[in-house]
Order: C-alpha cells, then structure tokens, then sequence
C-alpha cells in the first residue's frame, strides 16, 4: 500500500539529518527518571516463596517435547517441565537426577539404573521405570519425527524389571551413553501411549515432573509457568516464570530499563559499555558472566591445497592475534581456547596453550612451505600462484562476520590474501558445507559437556551432510575416537581425550578463536543466585532463587 | 455486468495455478529444506535420521510430485501442517479425534496483522486527505511547504530507528506507553473495557510508525490529484456559478482527485494481510510478517505456500474490487463495464 521507499532517501537525507538533529535534542533534554528506591535492593533477605520471575527470549518454543522439537528455545522451556535419568552438577559432572543411582556391567555393555521412590508426575500419576521405558520406544520408533535418535538406537535391548529399574544393553561398549540419558527428557506413558507423538496436543500442554508446570502459553506472546508442587526435585522457590518472546535485543533492553522484565541475556556492548556508563542501572541490575559452550574457530578444507599443508595452517594459527578479536569482537569479553572442551573441566587439558601471536614464525613457516614473494605485489605466491583463499561464514551473525574481517587484515600483513562472503544459513549448509564447496569457514561448534566428538573428527565422517565437513583424517586421532567411546572410566577416558586434544593443536585443522561469555542480567531483586557462577552457570541452581516480598513487583503480585 | 463478474472470478482459477506453480518452483530452488536448518548443524542429529525425515515430508520425491501433492491437498482447501512447529495447522484450526483444536498459524497472525494494517490505513487516510487538501488550496506558500517538508522527512526516516527512540522516549524516560507486545502480563484478568484500553495502548507505536510511510505518498498524491483537478475548466465554471468555495473544494474538487486514490487502495488489500519484519520484531507482534519471514529462513514450505497462495488471491481480488470501485466511482469507466 504506501508507495515504495527508497527513493525518496538520498535525496532528502539532509532533511531527514535535520529532524534526527530535533530528535537528539529532545532526547537529550530529558534523563531517565528513576524510581525513588524504597526498599534497600541490596539488603539480605532470608529466603521466602512466591513471587513472579519475567524474562526475555527471542525465539518461540515450537512444542515443548525437546525430542522433536530441537531448538534451544524449546529446550529452555521443556528443561524447567520434564526430567531426565541424569544431569550435570555444578562441575558438569553427572550425576542421578531422576535416577538415584546407576551401574555399569562388568563388560561395560549395560547400564542400570535405579530410579528414586516415590516419584510422581505433575498430575499426580506415578513416574516409573514404565515410562522411561516408554520414552526409549519413542525416540527409537520409526515414525517419530526426530534427528536425535541415533544414540539411543545404540540400545540393543532395553527392560523395565521393576518399577524402580531400567536397564539397557549396548551392542558394545558405548562411553557417550550415559550423557544421552543425561540429554532425555522422560515423558509420561499414561498420557502418551496410543497417541501420534509427532502430531499430539501434548506438545503444547504438556505434563511433566519438573520444578515447574506449564500454566498458560500464548502464542507469539509468552509462557507462564507455575510452581509444580510435586517436583521429583523438591519445590522450587519462585512461584510463578513468564518468559516473553521479544526477537529484538534492542526492544528487551528497553524492557528491562523500563523494569518489565527480570532478566535477559546481554550483548557486549550493553554489558560492556552501557552499564559502565550508566551507574544508576547498576544500582538495581545485577550482570552476571559465565564461560558460554561454544567456541569459534576459523576452519579449512583440508583436502584443498594449500590447507592440506600443515605448516600453511599452523602459520595461519601464528598470524592471527586472538586476544584482538576477543577484544575487537566481544569487548573482550572472551577467552582463548586450546582444546574443542569447556576450560575448567576435567576434558579441557590444563597444560595446552592457544598458538601465541607470531608473525615473524608464520612467515617463516610459510617460507618452508615454499610460499615467497616472488612478483613483489604484497601477496605470497608458489609456482605462479598466489597464496590467496576465500572465507565464508553465515549471515545474520555479527560476531562472525566482524571476525572475518579481522582475521582478513593480519592474514594480509603477512602477505596472505583474503576475501570474505556472508551466505544466508539454510544455503550456507546445504550449497556450500554439505558439498565441501568452500575453502575456509568462519563457524562454531558446541565445546561438549560429553567428550565424545567422533562425528566431528572422525574421518569415517566425512560424507555429504556429516559433520568432519573440513575432511580431517589423522589415524592416530581416529584410534583415540574409538578407543574413547568403549572406555568408560572417566580418570582413562580423560587421558585418551587431552592426547586427542594434543594433536588436533598440533595439526591445526581449525584455529580456535574464542569462546565467548554468556551474559545475564538479572534484576537485584531476585535473591539467591550464585556469584561468581559455577561452571554450570548461574541458571543452575534456579530452583533456589527467590523474590523476597518487599521487592516484588506490585502489579504481577495482585493477579 | 454479471458476465463481466463471472469472467474475471474464472480467469483467477487458472491465474492462481500459475502463481502457486511459480512460487512452488521458486521457493525449492533456494538450497536447503527444513532438515537443513532444524537440528542441521548438531552433531547429535545423524544424517540417517535427516534422510528419514527428508521420506516423511516427501522431501526425496521430483519437484513436480512434489507439487502435484501440494495441488491435492489445495484442491480441498487444506493447506497442510508446518514442517517447523510442531505440525500446527497453516491455515485454519483442526479437531483432533479428542476434540482438541488446534489453532492455524495464519489464523492466529492475520488479526493482528490485519487489526494494524486497517488502523493504520485509516489514520494515514484521516491525515492524509486534509494535509493533501491544504497543501494543494496553498500551493507553493508556506502552509504547502511545511506539509510538504513533513511528509518527506516522514518518508525518509527510517522507520525502526524512529520506533526505538519513541519506545524510549515514550516507555523508558516518560512511562507512558507499553514498550512491545499486544497485551499487559495480567491481560486476563482485567474487565472487558480494560482490556480494549490496555490494547489500544499497545497499539499506538506500531500503527504510528507503520502509518508513517504511507502517510507521505497518499498526501502527495492527494495535492497532486487535487492540483490536477482545480485547473480544469469545470471548476472555473462551479466558481464562476458562484458556488461557496468549500462546495467546490469538497463536492466538485476532491471528489475527482480521488480516483486515482481509488486504485491505490485497491491495490493495497492484499498489503493488508504483509506486516513489516522489523516492526514487528521491534515491537513482539506475533504477525504475518514475521510468520512468512521466519518460515522462509527456516525453509517451512507448507507455511511459505499457504501465505504466498492466499496474497496471491487477495492481490487478484483486489484489483477486481478496485476496478469495481472505480466502475461505481467514474460514470465512464462504469459505460465501457457495461458493454
């Protein structure tokens, strides 16, 4: 309907200069007013109940059963509903949470696990080895409409003795196995069996044995869900959380300066710059920050020269000056990795160190390589040819992007060449991935709680939409792989994996750039949360946060 | 008049087949399907498991098969289940054999997204038409003038960044209206009046701003229609019988300079039914715009269909109401129907 935009732009941008002008003045005139503090926000209160918690969140659960669902969105909110046989610990190490205890066969091929008595679902049923038995069947059957089955396909056979024991049997030994139990939310029999799991209505009521029960879901708008006081886990503190879908970081910052919501997960820059320059939103927003579980890396394909050359990769490695894409791209909000594993967990190895920035050592390493200056244009060349490659990551991500260009100017300065293309996802996967049509990447992997990372290194995985895309093949690597998925104690498994770590630095098949910290701001008038946060993160122990009455928002408190 | 009907009704059958046809093979050209980006990039979703569920959504089968599926289904008016959410109808709700309904996705986005596009229609039409009047009754004097610089800078800022200073201007510094969303948290459980109060709160920011760029081309197009018009001899004659002047402003004037008006209505129906991404994403409006935006990246065909096929129709229809109007409007137009 309104005529096409666009032309108009150029033409009367001074205009449009001028009334901007107007606009800053307007706003300039006028601070945020705050509230006259009545109650003392930083004052130590003794834990109470009730209370409501209002949080920000981009994305919309699709269906609250995570098995189908698969986006973090949903998992978020199914992760406060449904249980699984184990969780991490504070360490991220497993322990029992529907499960009170479980056993590993001498022949390391079954697994049995002990459920806690007197479990109980929401609606009051009773939560037994039946259903987890069930759940098993779910995710295994052929019509459920899942990626995440092939774990669990592993069981060759899988029983439920008695209320209070499930056990599973693995073809052979298979180490990841007890993460996936971790990573299973166990669903209800009495309320499933019959149904067309892929199609129920349960996906968007659903009932589960959690902290919390889903109370009122409003499309497009937000979740509320409230205090299940028969929770397998004990009863949470805080009565009622509602999470508001508002896609844009910008509108949820407002939301939060304005007090419509609790807590919301920052930008650098708002944790960065804005707090610090503005003391009065520290008075009453607590900002938190804990190490993220991802990391960044710059990829190659190996099977093209000059990446199948390990001394071109690992002077790239010396070229690239980490801490200043940390600084550059996160406000230094950041660390450098040395391992695909989470720092301060027993996978990470201690004793590995990043590539230091070394340019002086990555032109030497590119001299050995047979790579000079020959034609004196700036740029490497061998045999005729220059030393020049193209970089491509996803669009939509700034982080990634700005890397690019980072990563672009200190490869020039050693006389590498670069371009950098941003390709919307969906066809960045499927063109340009899936194919191995590419030379280098700008991407992200998970830095995983289970150590297990054979179908990323693995060089059995490297067919079309596998994920060892870069074509990594090491044999030594491959035996730890597999070595380390039949071995099952954590103290010899930990071994197989930093010698596996120690290789993947050594030969350099991605750089490692940074992992970047999570951050949170959560209202100070949310009591009980753990600082500084446990490996875990602070969600962590959420069940035990608490919104002391004299700081409770009035008009939520009087619904 | 009726054959004339009949006729243009028939032609949009085969009209629409070719569009949907169109738009089928052009949205499966872009790389990738859904198994590319749900769970696409997660090394614990096997590539076995895709392939499954490539088989379960007839992703595997010819592009024509694929689409002579697609025209069944059509054929009975059912615009399938997404891909992404879950299986949730398209289009209109499902009874399940529980008698658990479940709403479509079109169902719930359209009022929304309609409820903003017709707010702001009118206001742009409420504003637009007297700032067009007054800038043609004062050409090139100052009144013309300030409405013209009004309308340009309206047109030429952007539109998100001036939605962002109003909800700080107007929701952080001065709490005065909500920041985004439709509806407070304790929506249910106000009074009925309340609740209208509390959603036209919600409503001011983005009918404004999605007001804002049309309001500059509509009183553009009004002074300029209306300049047109006032140098015809008819209105010299309506001034020399000594009509009052607003008589010949109102009743002879704009009366003609609004069929151009006419058409361009006509042709923003099916705009009605598009929402902008951004105000949308800026303000937490579950609409259309979004739906189709989001549903794109994600490569949920049945979605990406179902909107594109109804704003095909839509569009089609649109211009027949506006040839219509325009028939009813303009005596000579309506001669040439007619025949």
């Amino acid at each position: 309907m309104p005529p096409e935009r666009g032309l108009g732009v150029t033409v009367h941008a001074a205009r449009a200069a001028l009334a901007a002008c107007l606009m800053c003045l307007l706003l300039a005139g006028c601070g945020e007013r705050e509230p006259a503090p009545s109650v003392a926000l930083d004052a130590s209160y003794p834990p109470e109940d009730g209370g409501t918690l209002v949080n920000a969140t981009g994305g919309e659960p699709s269906g609250l059963i995570a098995m189908l669902a698969g986006e973090s969105a949903a998992s978020a909110v199914a992760g406060y509903i449904f249980n699984s046989l184990l969780r991490y610990d504070p360490n991220l190490e497993l322990e029992g949470e529907l499960a009170q205890s479980w056993q590993v066969s001498r022949d390391n091929r079954t697994i049995t696990f002990r459920l806690k008595p007197g479990l109980r679902w929401a609606d009051g049923a009773p939560l037994t080895s039946a259903d987890v038995l069930f759940t098993w069947q779910l995710i295994t059957d052929d019509n459920t409409r899942t990626p995440y089955a092939a774990d669990y396909q592993l069981v060759k056979h899988a029983e439920a003795p008695d209320p209070l024991t499930f056990r599973v049997t693995y073809e052979q030994p298979y180490a990841p196995a007890l993460a996936s139990w971790a990573g299973l939310h166990i669903l209800p029999r009495h309320l499933l069996a019959g149904q067309d799991i892929n199609t129920t209505p349960f996906a968007r009521n659903p009932v589960g044995s959690h902290y919390y029960r889903l109370e009122a879901w409003k499309h497009g708008e937000r979740i509320s869900l409230t205090r299940n006081p028969l929770a397998t886990q004990g009863p949470a503190r805080i009565e009622r959380l509602v999470s508001r879908f508002i896609p844009d970081p910008a509108s949820q910052f407002l939301e939060l300066l304005a007090d419509h919501i609790d807590t919301m997960g920052l930008t650098p820059i708002q944790y960065a710059r804005i707090f610090p320059a503005r003391p009065q939103l520290s008075r009453r927003i607590a900002l938190y920050k804990e190490l993220g579980n991802a990391y960044t890396y710059l990829g190659f394909n190996l099977k093209r020269a000059p990446f199948n050359d390990v001394r071109v990769r690992q002077a790239i490695n010396y070229a690239l000056d980490k801490q200043e894409i940390i600084d550059g791209v996160l406000l230094g909000l950041g660390e450098p990795v040395a391992s695909p594993y989470k720092p301060g967990t027993r996978w990470s190895h201690p004793g590995l160190q990043p590539y230091p920035y070394d340019p002086a050592k990555a032109r030497r390493l590119l001299q050995e390589a047979g790579y000079t200056d020959s034609d004196g244009d700036g740029i490497l060349d061998r045999a005729g040819k220059p030393l020049a490659f193209e970089i491509i990551t996803n669009n939509g991500n700034k982080p990634r992007a700005a890397t690019a260009t980072l990563i672009q100017r200190r490869l020039q300065e050693i006389g590498i060449k670069t371009s950098i293309r941003t390709i919307e996802w969906a066809s960045f996967i499927s063109r340009f991935i899936k194919t191995g049509d590419f030379e280098a990447v700008v991407l992200g992997w998970s830095l995983g709680l289970e150590p297990d990372q054979y179908n990323i290194w693995h060089s059995s995985q490297q067919g079309p939409g596998q994920f060892n895309f870069i074509g990594y093949s090491n044999p030594e690597v491959d035996r730890l792989l597999e070595q380390g998925r039949l071995e099952l104690d954590p103290d010899k498994r930990m071994h197989l994996y930093h010698r596996f770590a120690e290789i993947l630095l050594e030969d350099s098949p991605v750089v490692y750039l940074y992992a970047g910290y999570g951050l949170q701001a959560v209202h100070k008038r949310v009591k009980g949360i753990p600082d500084p946060a446990p490996l875990a993160g602070i969600g962590h122990n959420a069940h035990e946060w608490y919104i002391p009455q004299a700081l409770r928002r009035t008009e939520i408190s009087a619904q | 008049m009726t054959r004339y009907l009949l006729k243009r009704l028939l032609w949009m059958v085969p009209l629409l087949v070719g569009i949907s046809l169109v738009s089928f093979l052009v949205i499966h050209l872009a790389p990738g399907d859904i198994t590319t980006t749900e769970a696409g990039f997660d090394p614990k979703a096997s590539e076995e498991s895709r392939q499954k569920l490539r088989e379960l959504y007839n992703l595997d089968k010819p592009l024509l098969v694929q689409y002579g599926l697609w025209f069944k289904r059509m054929a009975t008016l059912d615009f399938g289940n997404s891909f992404a959410s879950h299986q949730r109808p398209v289009f209109w709700q499902k009874t399940d054999a529980e008698g658990n309904i479940v709403k479509g996705m079109i169902q719930e986005a359209l009022p929304i997204t309609l409820l903003i596009n017709v707010a702001s229609l009118l206001l742009i039409l409420l504003v637009a038409l007297p700032l067009g009047v007054m800038a043609a009754l004062h050409q090139n004097r100052p009144p013309d003038r300030i409405i013209t610089v009004f309308v340009f800078v309206g047109f030429a800022v952007p539109g998100f960044w001036l939605a962002l200073l109003l909800m700080y201007w107007l929701g952080v510094v001065n709490p005065w209206l909500p920041i985004s969303g439709l509806h407070s948290l304790g929506f249910e459980h106000m009074s009925r009046p309340a609740q209208l109060v509390d959603l036209a709160h919600h409503l001011v920011l983005p009918v404004f701003i999605s007001a804002l760029g049309g309001l500059a081309g509509i009183a553009l197009y009004v002074r300029n229609g209306m300049l047109e018009v006032l140098h015809q001899d008819y209105i010299t004659t309506a001034r020399a019988k000594g009509l009052p002047e607003n008589t010949v402003v109102y009743r002879h004037a704009l009366r003609n300079a609004l069929l151009p008006l006419i058409t361009l209505l006509g042709l923003s129906i099916p705009g009605l039914i598009g929402g902008s991404v951004i105000a949308e994403s800026l303000f937490a409006i579950p609409g259309m715009g979004k739906l189709f935006y989001d549903a794109v990246l994600m490569r949920d065909f049945p979605v990406v269909m179902g909107i594109l096929t109804i704003g095909a129709a839509l569009t089609l229809l649109g211009n027949l109401l506006a040839d219509l109007a325009y028939a009813w409007a303009d005596p000579r137009v309506r001669r040439g129907v007619a025949r």
